[in-house]
């Protein structure tokens, strides 16, 4: 198994609930830009499963070294990379912050996507889970830069299954919705419409288990999103979302 | 939206409910931050204890501290952060063998507060407080620093922290030794008590076993006063089990979980249906004395098999209240403080009744000493107050003491026995409370 994110409370979640589940992995890659913490989830995962990890660190506004990731081989990719930013009000025009939303959620990201998506397409065989947001569904002014990003992302999640369709590798778009994670620790969130790591880790599983093509974690946010979606823009521009 | 983690917290009772800043990170620069920045930090676990104990105006949550460090199987000894709960202890030890030296009466307390509290078990006659098997844990302290603290090194921290409520600082890791079973299951006996005579003579009687407790009906009056059914057990080895337990004797059958769905409305829990559940949960047991075998679950945590039974108190909340007395006036004490109760009409749902043995006097700040000790719940009400009044009367006039870990509006007296805690950064609400006095 591979994992970008790894720092991810829900990486971490899915991770647990595969072993639980009694999946066996002969080595988990642990992809971070935070080998502290993410070290101490390895050993984690050693003392509770007895399951071997490497870590390896991948920072995603640098430089990326691919040679590094030639010997590594897998089935299971799953991508839970992502970097809120500010919000609007804060950070629409500091372009530093729009340029770090952009690379860690889409443009650097991908590139790395596609050089593991490839490996599978080579195996023909293998599954693909991509967190994407609901955020990208539509955009909205409260961040939009962060949607329009996963936006793409989502889009590349629906172009990549097609493409890798007849080549037997299964692509899967999560769309948590609000999640009880690090990202949104603070914000004052309806409990009903957040799902926590471990809630969104067992979702995921069972659409990954049923090879769903994509998955809202609570079954609220399709209700929801469907609604926003739908509403049309001579309103919806005049809307405070 | 800009976070600014303001939040209502509350404990397990639901009483008291504050808003205030709770904050909860996995890395260890940030807590740093947090800790520097912060005056009157206060570290919260899982938020099992009762009352406002690890309530502050700062609340740092060690639910991201929660990674298994090391677990040496040959020797029993397991190293994890502080967040861990018990109940995750277990799933990775039972299989293997091990089990917890001293567990309270929920599995889902995490081991930082198990030491915060030095929680105690049905056991502390014969093994004694959490802390005793406790071999190392890290600390950080008023200015950032993590130390660690064990017997030999900074033993003045290690002993002022065990029990200490959190007020030395913020437990990260802790390293401790597990217990030998051969099996999931413990051989039980239960025995009907008339009365509470009979009751302290069954007690004394079973100094030789390993786990005892008693749950008694605490509406009863006259003779029938301190009606009640004692628990004993053993961990049971393999070639005691009957035959259909022997196939996996480590590995219990998953079970299921009912969740209380909503707060229960407040007329549900009164002095009837109170008086009705008592005596079904005494008539219940036919025979005078019953010996089985039973999963570990079922003995030690039988409210864990209930998620969120707090719920039944409805949304006012409830308090516990933990008492010791000591053993030589322990007899009379328990009789006026269950007249008490059962003249109030107020009666608690669950009252559980212990023998505390010899407390480790290094272990300064620990709750236990040897006694008699009474746990009780009540449903918060406008009667209460002058309830515990007349109770902590009593407790102080029999030289006893409340534990800190359930405690929310005990006479100030009988509460603030911890020592060497002074320490302006980490202050809990109710250390306020109590140095207050009020």
């Amino acid at each position: 198994m591979i994992v970008l994110g790894s720092t991810s409370e829900v990486a971490q979640a899915f991770i647990e609930k595969a072993l639980q589940e009694g999946e066996k992995f002969e080595r988990i890659y642990l992809f971070t830009s935070n080998k502290e913490t993410t070290e101490r989830f390895a050993r984690h995962i050693d003392v509770k499963f007895l399951q071997q990890s490497k870590v390896i660190e991948l920072d995603l506004t640098k430089e990326i070294d691919y040679n590094k990731f030639d010997s590594i081989n897998s089935n299971l990719l799953f991508c839970a990379t992502g970097y809120l930013g500010e919000g609007t009000e804060e950070g629409l025009y500091d372009n530093k912050n729009t340029e770090r939303i952009i690379d860690i959620n889409y443009s650097k990201l991908v590139p790395v996507m596609n050089y593991f998506a490839q490996k599978f397409e080579s195996r023909r065989s293998g599954t693909i889970i991509g967190l994407s947001s609901v955020a990208g569904d539509r955009g909205r002014q409260s961040n939009f830069i962060y949607g329009s990003a996963k936006a793409a992302f989502t889009a590349y999640l629906s172009g990549l299954r097609n493409y890798l369709f007849d080549k037997k590798v299964h692509v899967l778009t999560i769309k948590p919705g609000f999640m009880a994670t690090k990202m949104t620790e603070g914000l004052p969130l309806n409990p009903k419409l957040t799902a926590t790591p471990k809630q969104a880790a067992a979702c995921i599983y069972k659409a990954y288990k049923k090879q769903k093509n994509t998955a809202y974690v609570l079954p609220v946010w399709g209700i929801i999103m469907m609604i926003i979606r739908n509403i049309p823009e001579f309103i919806f521009k005049k809307l405070k979302l | 939206m800009k976070p600014n983690f303001i939040q209502k917290v509350t404990n397990w009772g639901n009483f008291p409910i504050v808003e205030k800043e709770m904050r909860s990170e996995d890395s260890f620069r940030k807590i740093k931050d947090f800790v520097l920045d912060h005056n009157e930090v206060i570290a919260r676990g899982n938020g099992r204890c009762y009352g406002d104990a690890s309530l502050g105006e700062h609340i740092f949550s060690t639910k991201k501290l929660n990674k298994f460090i090391s677990f040496d199987r040959l020797n029993g000894v397991i190293e994890c952060e502080s967040g861990v709960l018990l109940s995750e202890v277990l799933e990775i030890s039972v299989p293997q063998g091990y089990f917890l030296y001293v567990t309270p009466g929920t599995k889902f307390v995490s081991v930082g507060g198990a030491i915060a509290s030095d929680v105690h078990g049905k056991n502390h006659h014969a093994e004694g407080c959490f802390s005793e098997y406790v071999i190392e844990f890290t600390l950080m302290n008023e200015r950032g620093e993590i130390i660690k603290c064990s017997r030999e090194e900074n033993s003045d921290k290690f002993w002022a922290t065990i029990g200490g409520m959190g007020l030395t600082g913020i437990i990260l890791t802790i390293k401790f030794k597990l217990k030998n079973i051969e099996s999931a299951y413990i051989r039980q006996e239960s025995i009907k008590a008339e009365n509470l005579d009979e009751i302290f003579r069954l007690f004394e009687e079973s100094e030789s076993w390993t786990y005892t407790v008693a749950w008694i009906d605490c509406l009863q009056k006259g003779k029938d006063i301190g009606r009640s059914i004692l628990m004993r057990g053993e961990h049971a080895f393999q070639h005691e089990l009957p035959q259909n337990l022997t196939k996996n004797p480590l590995r219990l059958k998953k079970k299921l979980e009912p969740t209380v769905p909503f707060y229960f409305p407040n007329f549900v829990l009164n002095s009837l249906t109170v008086k009705i559940f008592n005596w079904l949960y005494y008539k219940k047991q036919s025979k005078k004395e019953v010996k089985s075998f039973i999963d570990y679950e079922t003995f030690f945590y039988p409210l864990d098999a209930v998620n969120e039974w707090n719920k039944i108190y409805g949304k006012s909340g409830f308090i516990q209240y933990q008492m010791v007395i000591p053993k030589e006036t322990g007899r009379e004490g328990m009789k006026k403080i269950l007249e008490t109760i059962a003249n109030s009409g107020n009666g608690s749902f669950l009252a559980v009744l212990k023998l505390f043995g010899k407390n480790n006097p290094q272990a300064y700040n620990s709750f236990p000493f040897e006694g008699y000790t009474l746990a009780l719940d009540f449903k918060v009400n406008s009667k209460l107050k002058k309830l515990v009044a007349q109770l902590d009367e009593i407790v102080q006039e029999f030289g006893g003491r409340i534990y800190l870990t359930k405690d929310s509006m005990s006479k100030s007296s009988l509460t603030n026995y911890l020592k060497n805690i002074q320490n302006p950064k980490f202050v809990s609400l109710q250390h306020k409370r109590i140095i207050n006095n009020n």
